[in-house]
C-alpha cells in the first residue's frame, strides 16, 4: 500500500503517476463510480449493528446501542458450537471441495475425444442448476431408513444407518453434496484457464521427454496456478459463512451438534423477533474475520508464489 | 505420439470415472424430468429411484403454462440476461483491465478497496433507499446496474488479464495504441476462454436471479421467469394451504409442479454452455494473435 | 321477514353511497349510516376517489387477477361508492412480503391504506402509531365507523383483542366470529382402520394408547405384514397449540393459568408427556422419522397405507389426502377429538385462534382523507357489505335460499380446473382474510367435504382457555425475549427428541430444567407476564 500521502516525495510521485496514466484512470472513471456509489454508497448501513434499529425511525434515527447485539452473539450459550459447525463445515469445503473441480479439470483435460470431453463437461454442470429444496428432498429420499442407500448397505449385510438423524454424518452428507452439485460448474474456470496455456511449452517439455503425468505436473498446473491461488484467497472470504436455505432443509435438532451453524441460528432467532440490527451485528463480526482471513491468505499467498491480490 | 502403456491404462480409467460422473450428475436431472410427467399421487407413492415417469401426467405443465404471464416473464428474462450481461461485461472488462495494470500507483489501494466490498456491505435498506433515489424503482435499470459489477468474476478476469504477455503489449504501443486498443484489440481477444466463462456466469445469475425483481419491482408485466414460476409455485404449495377445501385439483399437482418448473427454467440456459464451449479450445486463439 | 331483509340493504347502500360520495341534502332516515352522512357535512371532507391500498396478494386470486382490483366485491364497491382503488400488492412469500413493507415504512412512502399484521410489527402497533406512521382510529370509529361501532360494542372481547395496551385502535381488524372459522388443525385417524381393528373413536391418552398398539398388531391396512406407522408428531406439530402434549393441561411453549404465565416445557406435566412419548417411540408407536419431519416422506406414508393417525390441517391434511386418494374408496382420515388425561374431562388444549389475529386495514399518516377512508372502510361491517364480503354477489356467487345465503353450483362445483377457492376468490376474499367479520355460514358451506364439516365441530370443542392471548410486548421487551429464546428453543428441541428417542434418560429432566432456568427462563416469562399484565388491563 502506499506511504504516508503527506509526504512531499510521495506527491511527486503520485503526480507523475497521475500524469503518465491519466487515461487509464479516465478509464477507471465508470468503476470508481460504481464502487463508489453501489458498493460504498449503502455502507452507512452497518451502523444499524451499533443501533437498535427501528423501521420507523430509519437508520440514521434509530438508537445507539453500542455493542449489545455483539454482546449478546458473544454470550450466548452455543456461539462457540456455532462458530465450530461453520469453521469446520468449510474447512472440510476447503479441505475436498475446494481441489475437486480442479482434480475434474485437470481430468477432462486428458480426455482425448472432443464430443465425449464436451457432453462430460455439459452433463457434469447440470447438478448447479438444480434447487437446493429438491436436492434436499432427493437426499432425504435416498437417505431414510428405508430409503434406497439402506436397501444397498442391507443387500450387502450392513446395518442401515438413518443418516440424516445422526450427527456425526452430517458434515459428511453436507459437503459431498456440495461437492456434487458444484464440481461440474467449478471446474469450467479451470478449463478456461488451461485453453490459454501457451502450447509451445507442452512442446518443449515433450522434446524433453515428459509424459502426460509430467506434463500435467510442470505445464498445466503451473500454468492454472494462479487461477487457483486467486480462488483460494477469495475462498478463505467465506470460511465464516456457510448458507442457512441448505442447513435447515437437512437439519434437525439431533444433528444441531453439527451442523446448526451462524446463519441457521440467526435464521432461528429471526423467527422469533425480525432483528435486523443483530443479524447486521453477526454480519459485520464475519466481515471482520473474512477481511483478516483475505489478508492473511493473500500474504501468504504473495509469498509462496507471488500470486496476490493487491 | 507413443504412449506407455500407464497412459493408456489412465486413459481407460479416466474415461470410466467421467462416465461414472456423468451418471451421478446426469441421474438428478432425469429424476426431475420424470418426476415432472408424474401424476402426483403415484409420485408420492413412489420412492427411490424412477427410470420413468410415475403414471404419466401433464398437469405440472399445464398448470405452468396456462399461467398468461410464463411467456412475457421468458421476453423479460431474455432481455435481462442480454442487456445486464452486455453490461456487465464491459464494466467488468474495464475494471479488470485498470486493475491488472501494476504500474499504477493507486492500483493496490484500489484493488483492496475492492475487496473489502466482497465482505462489507451495506445491506438491504440502504441499497433500497438509494435505487429510489436514483430514480430507478420498478425499473429494469434496477436489477441490472446495481449489479454491473461482481466484484469475484471482475478478480477472475483480472487474472487472466495479468497472464496476457506484457510483450504483445508493449509493441502495440510502440505502434501508437492507447489502452482502449490494448483492452479490445489485444487483452480480450487473448482471453476469450476467460470471456466465454464471463458470459456464461453472469448469464446464469440474471436468468436466476429474482431478489431484485421482488424488492424493486411493484407492476408484474416487468417479472423475469424466475418470479413467475416462484408465484406458480407458492401458489400450488399445498402446505400452506390450511383451510382450503379437498375437491381441489391443484393437490393433484402440488407435488410434481415443483419439478414442471425446474424443467422450464433451466432447459433453456442450461443450452447456453454448449455454445459456449467452442472458445475453450487450446491454443487456437494465442496463436491467432501472434500470427 | 324476507322482503325486509332485501329492503334494508338497500336502503343502506344508498345511504352509504350517499354519505361516502358526501353528497349533501340527503336524509338517509334512521339508519346509522345516515347520522355518519351528516357528520361528514359537517366536517366537510372533500370527496373520496381513489385510494391507495396496501395489501398482500393471495395464491388463490394471482392466478386469475392482476390485482385485486378486478375481485367482484371491490368492482362493486367502485359502483356504490365511486372510490377507485390503486391496489399494491407485495410479494406472496410471507418473508419477502415482511421485508417490503419494512422497506415501505423505511421509505417513508406509504400508501392510504395499509393493511397488515399489525402484532408483527416491530414494538407492536402502538409503536406505528407513535412513530407516526399509522394513525389512532378511536374517535373516527366512533363518529364515522357505526357499523364496527357496533360490532365492538355488542363483544367488548373483541374490542379489547384490537386495541394496543394504551387502548389505541389502529387498524379496521379481521375477525372471524364463529368459533368454526378459526379452527383448521387437529388430531386425524383413519377411520377405516378403526373399523377394521373393530375400536371406538380414542378420546384418552390411554385410549389412543390402545388403539395404536391395535394399528401396530392387527395389521389394518391388510397386506400380512406389520409395516403400519400406527401415528405420527413431531415438533412443529406440538407447537401448534399442542395436540396430544395439551392432555397434560400444558404446552411447547408459554401459557397461562389464571393469568400466571408458566412455560409449559419445564412444568412436571412435561415429564410425564415425555414419558408417555418414549414409551410410544420405543414399542414403535410413534413413527421412527418423527425427528427429521419431511414432508413428502409423510406423504408417502398416509398414501401408500402405512400411516394410522397424525395431527394435521383440515384442507391440507384431510381434504388434501381425500383427494389424493380419491381412486381409493377405504381410505377415510377423520378429525379426531383432541385426548385428554382422564375420560369425560374437557380438552383445554386444541388449535383455536382468536377472534382477531392481527390483521387489519390500518389508515397511514400520508392518507389526505382519513374521514372518508374509515367510511369506506366501515362498510364490510354492515349488513350489505356482510353478505359482499362473505359470500360475494347475489345472483352470482350465492343466491338467497330461506333467508339466507348460499354458495352456487357454479362457486362449489367449479369447471375448467379451477378450485372452490379460486372460484370464490373471483368475488371475495373470505376465503383468506381482509377486514370484515367471516361468518360460521360461509365456512361450513366452502368445506366441501363432510368430514372437513365434521372436523370444525371436532376441533372447536376444545375450551383454549390457557392459550396465550395475543400480546405485545414493548421494544426492548422482545429483543431481550428474542435473545433468551432463542437458545432456550435450540435447547428445548434437542432435548424433546433425546428424551423420548430414549438418547437421554427421562432421569436427566431435573437437570434439564435447571439448565433452562440457568439460562433465563424467569426473564422471558416476566416480559411474557407483563405483557400479559397489559393485555388484561386493557
Amino acid at each position: 500500500m502506499p506511504k504516508s500521502a503527506g509526504h512531499p516525495a510521495a506527491w511527486r510521485t503520485i503526480r507523475t503517476d497521475l500524469r503518465r496514466h491519466w487515461s487509464i484512470y479516465m478509464m477507471a472513471m465508470p468503476v470508481i463510480a460504481y464502487y463508489a456509489i453501489f458498493q460504498y454508497g449503502p455502507m452507512y448501513g452497518l451502523q444499524i449493528a451499533f443501533k437498535d434499529f427501528q423501521p420507523t425511525k430509519g437508520i440514521g434515527g434509530s438508537p445507539w446501542v453500542g455493542f449489545e447485539h455483539f454482546n449478546h452473539f458473544f454470550n450466548g450459550i452455543y456461539f462457540w458450537r456455532l462458530i465450530k459447525n461453520t469453521l469446520l463445515i468449510n474447512a472440510y469445503d476447503l479441505l475436498f471441495g475446494f481441489p475437486a473441480p480442479i482434480v475434474l479439470a485437470l481430468l477432462l483435460n486428458e480426455i482425448r475425444g472432443r464430443l465425449f470431453k464436451r457432453f462430460v463437461q455439459t452433463v457434469s454442470y447440470l447438478p448447479h442448476f438444480i434447487s437446493i429444496v429438491v436436492v434436499a428432498g432427493m437426499m432425504a429420499d435416498f437417505l431414510s431408513r428405508a430409503g434406497l442407500v439402506n436397501q444397498i448397505l442391507s443387500s450387502f449385510g450392513m446395518t442401515p444407518v438413518d443418516f440424516l438423524k445422526e450427527a456425526g454424518w452430517f458434515r459428511f452428507l453436507f459437503v459431498s453434496s456440495g461437492i456434487w452439485q458444484s464440481v461440474g460448474w467449478g471446474s469450467i474456470i479451470y478449463l478456461a484457464a488451461i485453453t490459454t496455456i501457451d502450447s509451445t511449452l507442452y512442446e518443449a517439455a515433450r522434446i524433453d521427454g515428459a509424459g502426460r503425468w509430467k506434463q500435467t505436473l510442470h505445464v498445466t498446473l503451473p500454468g492454472i496456478m494462479p487461477t487457483i491461488a486467486i480462488l483460494f484467497i477469495l475462498q478463505m472470504g467465506h470460511m465464516m459463512t456457510v448458507g442457512s436455505e441448505k442447513v435447515l432443509l437437512l437439519y434437525n435438532p439431533l444433528t444441531y451438534s453439527t451442523a446448526d451453524v451462524i446463519s441457521t441460528y440467526v435464521y432461528r432467532k429471526g423467527v422469533l423477533e425480525a432483528s435486523y440490527s443483530f443479524t447486521a451485528a453477526v454480519g459485520l463480526f464475519n466481515s471482520v474475520v473474512s477481511l483478516i482471513l483475505i489478508v492473511a491468505a493473500n500474504s501468504l499467498s504473495r509469498r509462496l508464489g507471488d500470486n496476490k491480490l493487491w | 505420439m507413443k504412449t506407455s502403456a500407464g497412459e493408456r491404462a489412465f486413459g481407460w480409467l479416466n474415461a470410466l470415472l467421467m462416465i461414472g460422473l456423468c451418471f451421478i450428475t446426469l441421474y438428478p436431472f432425469l429424476y426431475v424430468l420424470f418426476a415432472s410427467f408424474s401424476d402426483a399421487t403415484s409420485f408420492l407413492q413412489s420412492s427411490g429411484l424412477l427410470f420413468r415417469p410415475a403414471g404419466f401426467d401433464l398437469g405440472a405443465y399445464r398448470a405452468v403454462f396456462h399461467n398468461p404471464m410464463i411467456m412475457k416473464g421468458y421476453g423479460n428474462t431474455l432481455i435481462y440476461v442480454t442487456l445486464g450481461t452486455a453490461i456487465n461485461l464491459v464494466m467488468t472488462a474495464i475494471g479488470a483491465y485498470v486493475t491488472s495494470r501494476s504500474q499504477l500507483y493507486f492500483n493496490k489501494i484500489l484493488m483492496f478497496l475492492i475487496v473489502v466490498t466482497m465482505v462489507f456491505q451495506g445491506g438491504l435498506i440502504p441499497s433500497y433507499l438509494l435505487v429510489n433515489e436514483l430514480g430507478m424503482m420498478n425499473s429494469m435499470w434496477a436489477l441490472l446496474v446495481p449489479v454491473a459489477i461482481n466484484t469475484f468474476n471482475l478478480i477472475i478476469m483480472r487474472t487472466a488479464f495479468q497472464s496476457v504477455p506484457v510483450s504483445l503489449e508493449e509493441s502495440a504501443r510502440l505502434d501508437g495504441a492507447g489502452d482502449w486498443t490494448i483492452l479490445f484489440r489485444i487483452v480480450l481477444p487473448l482471453s476469450m476462454p476467460v470471456v466465454a466463462v464471463m458470459i456464461l456466469w453472469y448469464a446464469v445469475g440474471h436468468w436466476n436471479s429474482y431478489f431484485a425483481a421482488l424488492v424493486y419491482l411493484r407492476d408484474s408485466e416487468k417479472y423475469p421467469l424466475q418470479l413467475v414460476l416462484r408465484d406458480i409455485l407458492i401458489a400450488n404449495n399445498t402446505d400452506t394451504m390450511m383451510a382450503g377445501s379437498a375437491s381441489d385439483d391443484k393437490y393433484a399437482i402440488g407435488e410434481t409442479i415443483k419439478y414442471a418448473t425446474i424443467i422450464v427454467s433451466t432447459l433453456p440456459i442450461i443450452c447456453l454452455y454448449p455454445f459456449l464451449q467452442k472458445y475453450f479450445v487450446k491454443g487456437v486463439l494465442v496463436g491467432a494473435v501472434k500470427g | 321477514m324476507i322482503r325486509k331483509k332485501q329492503v334494508i340493504p338497500i336502503i343502506m347502500s344508498a345511504a352509504l353511497a350517499c354519505s361516502l360520495a358526501a353528497c349533501s341534502g340527503k336524509d338517509g332516515g334512521t339508519n346509522a349510516a345516515a347520522g355518519s352522512a351528516s357528520a361528514s357535512q359537517s366536517a366537510n371532507p372533500p370527496k373520496l376517489t381513489d385510494l391507495k391500498y396496501w395489501v398482500a396478494n393471495h395464491t388463490a386470486a394471482t392466478s386469475q387477477m392482476k390485482t385485486y382490483a378486478e375481485m367482484g366485491m371491490y368492482k362493486e364497491m367502485e359502483k356504490l361508492t365511486g372510490v377507485k382503488v390503486d391496489f399494491q400488492h407485495p410479494p406472496i412469500d410471507t418473508a419477502q412480503m415482511q421485508e417490503q413493507f419494512n422497506l415501505m415504512i423505511v421509505s417513508n412512502e406509504l400508501p392510504d391504506v395499509i393493511e397488515y399484521n399489525w402484532i408483527n410489527f416491530p414494538g407492536g402497533p402502538q409503536k406505528a402509531i407513535k412513530d407516526n406512521k399509522i394513525i389512532k382510529l378511536n374517535d373516527l370509529i366512533d363518529q364515522y365507523a357505526p357499523n364496527l361501532k357496533k360490532l365492538l360494542d355488542a363483544n367488548p372481547d373483541w374490542k379489547k383483542q384490537i386495541m394496543t395496551d394504551d387502548g389505541s385502535i389502529y387498524a379496521f381488524p379481521f375477525l372471524r366470529g364463529g368459533e368454526k372459522v378459526r379452527v383448521f388443525f387437529g388430531p386425524a385417524i383413519r377411520q377405516d382402520w378403526l373399523d377394521k381393528v373393530g375400536m371406538r373413536m380414542p378420546t384418552t391418552i390411554d385410549e389412543w394408547y390402545n388403539v395404536l398398539k391395535a394399528f401396530k398388531e392387527k395389521d389394518p391396512n391388510g397386506n400380512g405384514k406389520a409395516d403400519e406407522i400406527p401415528i405420527y408428531l413431531d415438533k412443529d406439530l406440538f407447537n401448534i397449540d399442542a395436540p396430544f402434549l395439551g392432555a397434560w393441561g400444558i404446552n411447547n411453549s408459554f401459557y397461562q393459568d389464571n393469568g400466571t404465565v408458566k412455560f409449559g416445557p419445564i412444568q412436571p406435566e412435561f415429564k410425564s408427556f415425555l414419558e408417555t412419548m418414549n414409551k410410544w417411540y420405543k414399542e414403535g408407536l410413534l413413527d421412527q422419522d418423527f425427528a427429521a419431519p419431511n414432508a413428502k416422506l409423510l406423504d408417502n406414508k398416509m398414501t401408500t397405507d402405512l400411516l394410522g393417525s397424525t395431527a394435521t390441517y383440515n384442507g391440507g391434511g384431510i381434504g388434501k389426502y381425500a383427494g389424493l386418494m380419491k381412486d381409493d374408496p377405504s381410505f377415510k382420515l377423520v378429525a379426531a377429538p383432541y385426548p385428554v388425561l382422564k375420560a369425560g374431562d374437557p380438552a383445554i388444549w386444541g388449535q383455536k385462534d382468536f377472534a382477531f389475529n392481527g390483521i387489519g386495514a390500518a389508515i397511514t399518516a400520508s392518507n389526505k382523507n382519513p374521514i372518508e377512508t374509515v367510511k369506506w372502510l366501515d362498510y364490510a361491517y354492515g349488513e350489505q357489505g356482510q353478505l359482499l364480503f362473505n359470500f360475494g354477489i347475489e345472483g352470482q356467487s350465492y343466491t338467497m335460499q330461506d333467508g339466507k345465503p348460499a354458495l352456487t353450483k357454479e362457486i362449489l362445483n367449479p369447471s375448467g380446473g379451477v378450485s372452490i377457492q379460486q372460484a370464490i376468490a373471483k368475488y371475495n376474499r373470505a376465503t383468506w382474510s381482509a377486514p370484515f367479520v367471516l361468518s360460521d355460514d360461509f365456512q361450513v358451506q366452502y368445506m366441501a367435504l363432510p368430514q372437513q364439516k365434521d372436523a370444525l365441530a371436532i376441533w372447536s370443542k376444545p375450551t383454549a382457555e390457557r392459550k396465550m392471548p395475543l400480546v405485545t410486548p414493548t421494544d426492548e421487551e422482545s429483543s431481550k425475549f428474542a435473545s433468551i429464546m432463542a437458545d432456550i428453543n435450540t435447547y428445548r428441541d434437542e432435548m424433546l427428541l433425546k428424551f423420548i428417542m430414549g438418547a437421554e434418560p427421562i432421569d436427566g429432566f431435573d437437570d434439564y430444567v435447571k439448565k433452562i432456568e440457568s439460562m433465563g427462563i424467569d426473564d422471558a416469562i416476566q416480559v411474557q407476564q407483563a405483557a400479559l399484565e397489559r393485555y388484561n388491563a386493557r
